[in-house]
């Protein structure tokens, strides 16, 4: 046996690099196993330990940024970049924010706790892997991982029956979408793997020798429909038309928390996959992903819009503008495409401030919903700005911010998308996502007027009885809901003047 | 005779269509299982035989990462079956369309 071999195999191995992926899961773990054996603390330490260990990642996280290791790492599996960095820090903050919507929202369920916050620190670290991968056995593994917890995670409320429909959609939706993938990769494996062609490569697998082969094979048949197969399966985690018709359905049926998390964290988990790629092995096949990509942002800017101004279901509204803002977020990696090299950070400043705005609207919803919660419709807003200013003014700052509306911070988050878009020339995608825009202020304030000026109209019959109140909202929220939903509001105005690193230069 | 590598891509692209097709037009939620796992089996095929004309090992490893991940992914499918026909008694997809708007 030849150890020396094996040795120089596994020097690169360095665990220490993947501290924080490997800190969520032991905190995953370390949930589990106190539910198993200290039943009685169930209750009280779970959540708490669930919402602790994951502030103090992030702490840590943010405290090292500077010092963090970058470059190959597990025999160039893992790939550490800053902007890998900057998705742990996006990752474990969405992580946190979906298990405090998820705490308020299981207070009033009968559903096991445990394995909620489990089962979302799990995705999370998932996700941090999928923002580094750099070879495509990584990259199917670390989408499994987040994808199979999504399918178990949408259909937890096994009581109602959206929920369980809602998961089936998902899974029967994210198996086709895994099975397009892995067709992709396995074209992509044998294409490189081709012995007749130059610059082929055993390892077709890593995206550094993929990238050597692409390079020297452009126009090869294989390569493209590899390449399309899994550019489709990234749009289906996107939800970009033509393969958003999960969204809906499986955004009304999950419960609350979740369909936060499927539309932050499974968007911005696609994002990060498809600026790899597009950077990485799919560098040289610009005028073949150009136009795949440049039709499917102006298709999926304005369906997503249109079908938004339909809807009287929040969660389907979320879900139709989510596609939009997918749309949007597509423009910029269009202009990544075409040489405008700061668009990734423009990228991921949108995330963040769709992050934020996203939190404020569904923290709010998380509050506000009853039991029922799949069916939670625009009427149930009505009254709010009297009953609750508070929870009323997080949840204007929050669409206002998804709107756009200066001087919130998706307005600064559009204007960069909007510029490094002009900059790369992409004139008439510009204009497309601006009409898109101008139609999504319409929905997004049909809303905030529902909660501020329109009264709820009592039936006269029932008018007499104070019971008669269909929807009635909460009378008091403590003080750690009031700092942590401002803080969100807080955040979403104060990324809209001053942007920090993310406005002036590109890191 | 022996047999080319693009009959082993031949059959595996025709396995990937049936099981894509399948997904589509079936209407038995097991039956589209069934579809899903065709389509990852066609996979499988063709990673096995390119592992093997390509003389790389690979492709043939990456068939237990999406044997497991396809075990994975019924394991739950199922589970979830199970749960929505006692709340529902059906698992007929067309069946299943309480949401609409």
């Amino acid at each position: 046996m030849n150890l020396e071999a094996f040795q120089a195999f596994a020097a690169d191995n360095q665990w220490g690099v993947l501290w924080p992926e490997l800190s969520m899961a032991l905190l995953a773990v370390l949930l589990l196993v106190i539910d198993l054996f200290a039943a009685p603390l169930r209750k009280s330490v779970i959540p708490a330990l669930a919402l602790g260990g994951q502030a103090v990642i992030l702490v840590i996280l943010v405290l090292s940024f500077g010092c963090a290791a970058v470059g190959d790492y597990f025999s160039q599996m893992v790939n550490l970049t800053t902007l890998g960095q900057v998705f742990r820090v996006f990752f474990v903050l969405t992580s946190l924010l979906v298990c405090y919507v998820g705490w308020v929202y299981l207070q009033r369920q009968n559903l096991p706790r445990t394995e909620f916050f489990a089962l979302t620190i799990m995705i999370a670290a998932g996700m941090m892997i999928l923002g580094n991968a750099s070879n495509f056995v990584m990259l199917f593994v670390a989408l499994e991982t987040v994808t199979i917890g999504f399918y178990v995670m949408v259909a937890y409320a096994r009581h109602s029956p959206y929920s369980l429909e809602g998961g089936l959609k998902y899974l029967i939706m994210g198996a086709l979408s895994t099975s397009l993938l892995l067709f992709g990769i396995v074209l992509l494996y044998g294409a490189a793997g081709n012995p007749s062609l130059p610059h082929y490569t055993g390892d077709g697998l890593s995206y550094a020798n993929l990238n050597n082969f692409i390079v020297a094979n452009p126009d090869n048949l294989l390569v493209l429909v590899g390449a399309a197969l899994v550019l489709c399966a990234i749009c289906f985690k996107i939800g970009a038309v033509p393969f958003q018709i999960w969204i809906p359905d499986v955004y009304q049926g999950a419960p609350t928390p979740v369909t936060a998390f499927l539309a932050v964290g499974s968007k911005a988990a696609g994002f990060v996959v498809l600026i790899n790629l597009l950077r990485g092995p799919f560098a040289a096949l610009e005028a073949f992903t150009f136009p795949l990509l440049a039709a499917i942002c102006a298709v999926t800017i304005l369906f997503g819009n249109l079908t938004a101004l339909g809807q009287r279901n929040v969660k389907r509204v979320i879900g139709m503008s989510g596609i939009a803002h997918a749309g949007y977020l597509l423009l910029g990696v269009l202009a990544l495409i075409k040489g405008v090299d700061w668009a990734v950070w423009a990228i991921v400043f949108y995330l963040f401030t769709y992050l934020f705005g996203s939190f404020a609207i569904f923290g709010v919803m998380a509050h506000l919903a009853g039991p029922d919660d799949e069916n939670q419709e625009l009427e149930h807003y009505q009254n709010l700005a009297k009953n609750q200013p508070f929870l009323a003014g997080v949840l204007a700052i929050g669409l206002g911010s998804l709107a756009g509306i200066p001087p919130l911070a998706g307005f600064i988050g559009k204007l960069l998308l909007f510029i490094a878009a002009f900059e790369a020339r992409l004139y008439s995608l510009l204009g497309v996502a601006i009409i898109g825009v101008v139609i999504s202020i319409y929905y997004y304030f049909g809303w905030i007027r529902e909660a501020y000026f329109k009264t709820l109209e009592v039936p006269p019959d029932e008018a007499s009885g104070e019971t008669a109140r269909p929807y009635p909202h909460p009378r008091s929220l403590s003080l750690a809901h009031r700092l942590l939903l401002g803080a969100l509001a807080a955040f979403t105005v104060l990324l809209g003047i001053y942007q920090g690193a993310f406005g002036s230069s590109p890191f | 005779m022996t047999v080319g590598l693009n009959a082993f891509l031949l059959v595996s692209g025709l396995l990937f269509a049936i099981g894509f097709f399948g997904v589509l037009l079936r209407r038995n939620t097991l039956v589209i299982y069934m579809c899903l796992e065709l389509m990852l089996n066609a996979v499988n095929l063709a990673l096995v035989a390119f592992a093997r004309y390509h003389d790389s090992l690979d492709g043939a490893i990456f068939v237990f990462f999406s044997i497991t991940v396809a075990a994975a992914e019924v394991a739950v499918g199922l589970a979830i079956a199970v749960a929505l026909y006692r709340k529902r008694q059906t698992i007929l997809v067309q069946e299943l369309a309480a949401m609409k708007d």
